[in-house]
């Protein structure tokens, strides 16, 4: 790939984004999108902590659950309009990531992927056990919806919903460039490299994996609290392994330390798994198949799906 | 001998029965190159280690640097107090070219803004004489002299008060350690104190006004560099004892 094409390709893509809802017309491939988008958030943020700063963060879907029980508690107990419920996600996202990353800042390698995974049990206890605020294991429904002025977002096949989705794409991706091309990004890449070295040149190696762990939980939060607005429902799956494994997938697949890998993977599996539960015979071996697939193509292409393209570029010549 | 900037007194290290360093204790002189050798295993790196907290302290003794003491601080504060340092294996940021490399450092070592950051780091590229056109390769890609400048740039470009270098002519040819010579007595030449962990002796005593010299963990000697290599403990040390 060119490096012009490379620069202009999400800028094609946002653009044939854009246009998708004037083509598919229905709400079930809207919805598709939606849920694309809301998985590309949070496969992009994970991605921020794990692939950039390399913290083995196994806790980033509570996150996202924080944001979910956040909205749907905000909107629906305390009549918070959603549209502030969503952001509200953002902050107490964040505002858990700093209590969880304070203990894990320290640890290394596995001790960080077992803490974090025993917070996300944690917050799955939590939310079981406080039943008469979160609805327990059956969750809470009937959250309110999306409403600007006298138009309802339920009912317009999720036009609205499908555009809200996008800009919170939209601005999450910009949110992570910024980032990850400011000194502070360019040191999380130093500190995942080499922590003695990074130390040696003035860094604090706590600071910065506490840093990314609360800026990777914002736009996640936020997704987490459009996503209960969304499909109007609040339940405890969504710090289950189920979610956490096809996220992981999502930024494996699309490559680790990458800006838009996860995002691609995050449209590409999503439509993948639909498209092979519509095929007679493989509504139940979809996930093998697509676990075969993300086989396949890390084992060809460790780097993801980035790599791929990366290769279609023509070789520098030696300097 | 004027105010010692940096000064360890009776410093000591152990691994569990292991006792890499041992009561070690001496001063450097601001604006001074100030050498350290010792046969394989004898705690240089060990020294550095402990002096810069990286990646741990001493167990015991103190450190002095320009009249603070400083163990026992964290060893990111102590590096922006403007105690820079190398390391002896090849350390690299790969994903970062070396104008970024050069600027997380500017940045957060010497905390600078971004302009500020490019146009210190502009001097500290030409300081080791780092090519202008390699200057936006990622580090990966650089060669094994390039690498040794780019770290010495990086350690530079926050403007510090000593340099530490671990064993910076490992690996380089016969030019390239002619060069780092040149490279160091320039970088001395601008005001900054040197310190220097070296297995190659010419390039040693060439550039070194004082030598302390270590083994297993003690001190065995310290002054003039010629004079210290003549000691008899000294020459033993390095060559094992004469038998008759």
């Amino acid at each position: 790939m060119t490096s012009s094409l490379r620069r202009f390709a999400p800028l094609l893509a946002l653009a044939l984004l854009l246009v998708v809802p004037f083509l598919a017309t229905d709400s079930y491939t809207r919805h598709l999108f939606i849920i694309a988008f809301i998985y590309a958030i949070v496969a992009a943020n994970w991605n921020l902590s794990l692939g950039y700063c390399g913290v083995f963060n196994f806790g980033h879907l509570t996150f996202f659950g924080v944001g979910v029980y956040t909205a749907a508690i905000a909107a629906k107990t305390f009549g918070i309009t959603p549209w502030l419920a969503i952001p509200l996600g953002g902050i107490t996202a964040a505002g858990a990531a700093f209590l969880i990353a304070a203990p894990v800042a320290r640890l290394k390698g596995i001790y960080v992927v077992l803490v974090t995974f025993a917070v996300s049990q944690l917050a799955m206890q939590l939310v079981l056990s406080q039943s008469q605020i979160t609805g327990g294991g059956e969750g809470m429904v009937r959250i309110p919806f999306l409403q600007l002025g006298d138009y309802s977002f339920i009912r317009d096949f999720k036009f609205g919903y499908y555009y809200v989705a996008l800009g919170l794409l939209v601005l999450s991706t910009l949110f992570l460039r910024f980032v990850v091309q400011s000194p502070f990004g360019k040191a999380l890449l130093a500190v995942r490299d080499a922590q003695d070295y990074s130390t040696a040149r003035g860094i604090s190696v706590s600071r910065q994996r506490i840093l990314v762990l609360v800026l990777s939980a914002i736009f996640t939060g936020i997704a987490g609290g459009f996503y209960a607005i969304y499909l109007r429902v609040a339940s405890p799956e969504v710090f289950g392994f189920g979610t956490m494994s096809l996220v992981l997938s999502m930024v494996l697949l699309g490559g680790v330390g990458t800006l838009y890998g996860p995002i691609a993977a995050a449209l590409a599996l999503t439509f993948l798994t639909e498209a092979l539960a519509g095929i007679q015979g493989f509504e139940e071996a979809r996930f093998i198949v697509v676990a075969v697939v993300m086989v396949l193509i890390l084992r060809l292409a460790p780097g993801g799906l980035v790599s791929l393209l990366d290769r279609l570029r023509p070789s520098r010549p030696a300097s | 001998m004027s105010e010692p900037i940096l000064k360890t007194s009776r410093v000591s290290k152990s691994f569990g029965g292991l006792k890499a360093i041992r009561d070690v204790s001496f001063e450097v002189a601001p604006g001074e190159i100030f050498g350290i050798a010792g046969p394989n295993g004898s705690g240089k790196s060990t020294l550095f280690n402990i002096i810069t907290g990286i990646p741990f302290g001493p167990n015991a003794g103190e450190v002095w640097f320009k009249g603070k003491r400083i163990d026992g601080q964290p060893a990111f504060k102590i590096a922006r107090m403007g105690l820079s340092r190398t390391f002896q294996k090849d350390a690299e940021f790969p994903d970062l070219s070396a104008r970024e490399t050069l600027a997380v450092s500017a940045v957060f070592c010497g905390g600078l803004d971004r302009r500020q950051a490019a146009e210190r780091s502009e001097e500290a590229f030409a300081l080791v004489a780092f090519a202008p056109h390699r200057r936006d390769m990622a580090s990966a890609g650089l060669s094994v002299f390039e690498k040794k400048q780019l770290m010495i740039a990086s350690a530079l470009v926050s403007k510090p008060d000593i340099l530490m270098l671990d064993e910076p002519a490992s690996g380089l040819t016969k030019p390239e350690i002619q060069a780092l010579d040149t490279l160091l007595r320039n970088v001395n030449a601008a005001g900054v104190t040197i310190l220097l962990i070296e297995h190659v002796l010419t390039l040693l005593m060439s550039v070194s006004q004082r030598l302390l010299i270590l083994n297993q963990g003690q001190q065995l000697a310290e002054g003039e560099p010629r004079a210290v290599m003549r000691q008899p403990d000294v020459i033993e040390a390095y060559l094992g004892k004469r038998t008759q």
